[in-house]
């Protein structure tokens, strides 16, 4: 394989390997105190007015109702339409969904080019027009031009109103701009060498042959070395919100699984319940060796 | 859109020497509705003496919440930095923070700074857009500490974060920012990608709480300390509150024309009904209301009078997880030593959230015990009609002011409504309400926060909206011939509702009053004397 093709391999193996990563620490994390928020989506037809089992009379004795659909529906709808932007921030909310509409656009569009160089490499002709053509042409210039105009309005808005301008940090202008390099050498290489993507086809067609392609034209190398820096960081970034969000929504925020007697947590909790505590201030009682347990069943009067 | 000031305040500002980094700035008030906007902001507003801040550090916004004292020279200033720095670290441990790790590192890595968050805060809203009180200002500062001093911290993640100075000025305010947010997370509602600036109030306080012992005196020497050394945070002993509670009896008993009287200790009792100790001392006629009402449904129920356990309070849900345990695992265990067959909790909001929802997963076989909101409990009684009602004895206008710790922490919206449809004719609601709720602007402890100006900032800023709403709901009705009622089934929001009535004169100049929700059931109760609300402000 040729020093190009190396490179994306690297970063796409440090992406999916990066966002394992951070997907497994989140997940591996000791199961936290409750502190969910309503509303709570899969309360069924509670949800839509934001109440929970929490109103029925003695609700441990009767079924909980989960709506696992109610929770999907949600999220898709925050997902497609970014409705809480839409409702609280209305003046970020059409940058934004340009934004992300433009990157859900072009993500599709590449894993549909690898779907394409799979089926290929296992000798299967299903989907050629993935190979290259006029559909592929239409995709990508509009995921292009929806993530490029959509980054180019968030940076405006973060670097003109002054509000959000200070209230931004060094990586919040960093994405974006890092985010239009990629698009910039994007745009670059489909308008010069590669409008119909059937370089970036025969270029996934020799990765996963693991052969070299032939030599790339220099803007279209400068794009792969662009989305590669971006891949390889972007789990590092808040940007990983693109997966956080089943976490922050479901684990935490929809997370109102009630401890049935006591029972469903208990094992985990007592082991929690051990670890040695190390807070320093008085009240606490820590001593270096007292784990919660102990001084949470001590009734301090200092 | 607040013009820029000449020294625009940032995060990384937080640290620069002035005398009032970011001062409450009166003027830029969003105005309330005729005739209130006649008020002069000013002659709500207290600022500290010069002498007064000369020792206690106000600096942040020109309010002390803490009456933070300057340290005394550079060794006392190291300990106390070295003592955060040693705060981040435990704060991001499993070992000292393992029941909110998950939703602390959730929040801290994904903010990508929308301010989607900002427009949805109450406080940043109406005290005019001051920046310091901006969701993510806070959270900033830590986010920073953290890349800079916590564990993993290094100088590519302090450069993309954003650069600060740990210094005293950075110590003190980021404190007094611990109590500028009333953990009501209409933030995290907001947020699209669910990151909870109400939580990183809440982290921010146990750091300083936990590793330094700095927290509000209220919620901790006089709070959480005094329940668990005398048994109630009103300093109430058993005895005393037995006496209390049958004075209440004596005072219900002339009040309804029969006699009542509440159980102590009843073993073996179906519902074990805790009060926030608050009720009995400020508003006897809610813990009255509940026995007259428990009696006249035929409830077996009881008080218990050992210690902690008559007060439903646990502060430590805001501030300190220690505390919190400490509190919420002897309100189990009185439970099941009467065994009872449930905790009912009485009209306070943080009580419900901290033994029915965060105590949960600690709260294992042993000391596991059913908890039910007074809502649902009280609905039942009142919508099946054990109770002759007569809802013209309540026809005056009613709003509903949804305590956070029951909407938005638990999802208990309809409830208190049924019960108002049915005993309210003029109720209304007040927009937006439910889970949407504005807080009261006393929720986390503000309510009993008073020292210095603290009290002054939460009329004219934490409190201001829901002024608002309240004129809004009774728009049509503000003349004072017409008596009106807040109906807010919470003690701190009682509390809240209490100075922001007195402060703006709401029942002088509108015949504005509040009260639970029990107190209007009563009310309305045939079979008692007529008038057991009482048209006086108190």
């Amino acid at each position: 394989m040729g020093l190009v093709q190396v490179w994306g391999c690297l970063a796409f193996a440090a992406l999916v390997l990066g966002c394992l990563y951070k997907a497994i620490r989140y997940a591996t994390m000791p199961v936290h105190l409750r502190w969910e928020l309503y509303p709570v989506a899969h309360e069924g037809g509670k949800a839509e007015y934001g109440g929970s089992y929490f109103e029925e009379v003695e609700w441990w004795t009767k079924p909980r109702h989960v709506s696992r659909l109610g929770e999907l529906r949600t999220i898709a709808e925050e997902v497609l339409t970014l409705r809480a932007v839409r409702e609280n921030n209305p003046r970020l909310w059409f940058p934004s969904l340009a934004f992300h509409f433009g990157l859900y656009t072009l993500f599709a569009l590449g894993a549909a080019m690898l779907l394409g160089a799979a089926t290929r490499a296992a000798g299967l002709d299903w989907l050629p027009f993935l190979a290259g053509g006029t559909p592929l042409l239409v995709v990508d210039a509009i995921g292009l031009a929806l993530a490029t105009a959509g980054a180019l309005g968030l940076l405006a808005r973060r670097t003109l109103h002054p509000e959000l301008r200070r209230a931004s940090t060094p990586a919040d202008f960093f994405h974006l701009l890092l985010l239009l390099a990629v698009f910039a050498a994007s745009w670059g290489s489909w308008i010069a060498v590669d409008r119909r993507l059937s370089l970036a086809a025969s270029f996934l067609d020799g990765i996963l042959g693991l052969r070299a392609s032939p030599p790339v034209p220099g803007l279209f190398a400068a794009q792969i070395v662009m989305l590669g820096v971006f891949l390889a960081y972007l789990p590092w970034s808040h940007m990983t919100h693109f997966f956080g969000k089943y976490f922050t929504w479901h684990s935490v925020r929809w997370d109102d699984a009630p401890n049935m007697d006591g029972t469903v947590f208990e094992e985990r909790v007592n082991r929690l319940l051990m670890r040695p505590i190390h807070w320093s201030a008085p009240h606490i009682g820590a001593d270096g060796r007292k784990t919660w347990a102990d001084v949470a069943g001590e009734r301090t009067g200092h | 859109m607040r013009p820029e000031p000449l020294i625009p305040v940032t995060v990384r500002g937080v640290a620069r020497d002035a005398s009032t980094l970011s001062p409450v700035e009166l003027q830029r008030l969003v105005p309330l509705p005729p005739p209130y906007d006649e008020l002069d902001p000013e002659s709500l507003w207290k600022a500290l003496t010069p002498e007064r801040a000369a020792q206690v550090d106000a600096t942040l916004d020109g309010v002390s919440a803490l009456s933070l004292r300057r340290p005394a020279d550079p060794a006392e200033e190291r300990r106390l930095l070295d003592g955060l720095v040693s705060g981040l670290k435990k704060l991001t441990s499993r070992d000292d923070n393992w029941g909110f790790l998950q939703q602390l590192e959730l929040t801290l890595d994904h903010c990508t700074h929308c301010q989607t968050c900002a427009e949805a805060c109450p406080i940043f809203l109406e005290s005019g857009r001051n920046e310091v009180y901006r969701p993510t200002f806070r959270a900033d500062i830590l986010r920073r500490l953290l890349a800079r001093y916590g564990e993993g911290g290094n100088v590519f993640k302090a450069a993309l974060t954003g650069s600060i100075e740990l210094n005293w000025n950075t110590f003190a305010r980021l404190a007094e920012l611990a109590y500028r947010c009333t953990l009501c997370r209409r933030c995290m509602q907001a947020c699209p990608i669910g990151v909870d600036n109400g939580l990183i109030t809440h982290e921010l306080r146990k750091l300083y709480s936990q590793e330094l012992g700095i927290a509000s005196s209220e919620c901790h020497t006089s709070g959480s300390v005094l329940q668990l050394k005398v048994g109630s945070s009103t300093g109430m002993s058993p005895a005393v509150v037995k006496d209390n509670i049958d004075f209440i009896d004596e005072e219900m008993s002339e009040k309804v024309g029969f006699a009542v009287k509440t159980p102590w200790d009843v073993e073996g009792a179906d519902v074990l009904l805790m009060h926030n100790a608050g009720e009995i001392l400020s508003w006897p006629e809610n813990p009255g209301a509940f026995a007259v009402i428990m009696q006249k449904a035929g409830i077996s129920w009881t008080m218990s009078s050992e210690l902690v356990a008559y007060d439903a309070i646990n502060y430590g849900l805001w501030y300190d997880d220690v505390q919190f345990a400490r509190v919420a695992l002897k309100h189990a265990e009185v439970a099941k030593k009467l065994k009872v067959k449930k905790i009912v909790i009485g009209e306070c909001g943080h009580a419900h959230k901290a033994l029915a929802v965060v105590a949960d997963r600690i709260l294992g076989r042993e000391l596991s015990i059913a908890r039910e909101s007074f809502a649902p409990f009280i609905a039942d009684i009142v919508l099946s009609g054990r109770l002759s009602l007569d809802p013209s004895r309540n026809d005056f206008p009613v709003t509903l002011h949804d305590p956070c710790n029951l909407a938005r922490a638990m999802g208990i919206v309809e409830p208190p409504r049924r019960i108002l449809r049915a005993i309210a004719p003029r109720f209304r609601e007040m927009e937006p309400h439910g889970v949407h709720n504005y807080c009261c602007g006393g929720g986390s402890g503000f309510a009993i926060m008073s020292g210095n100006n603290f009290a002054n900032w939460r009329m004219l800023v934490s409190g201001r909206i829901k002024v608002r709403q309240v004129l809004e709901a009774f728009a049509r009705e503000l003349d004072p011939a017409i008596p009106k009622y807040i109906c807010t089934p919470c003690s701190n929001c009682k509390g809240q509702f209490r100075d922001l009535i007195r402060a703006y004169g709401l029942w002088e100049k509108s015949r504005i009053s509040y009260g639970g929700l029990v107190e209007l059931v009563v009310n309305a109760m045939t079979d008692v004397n007529p008038g057991f609300l009482e048209w006086e402000f108190h």
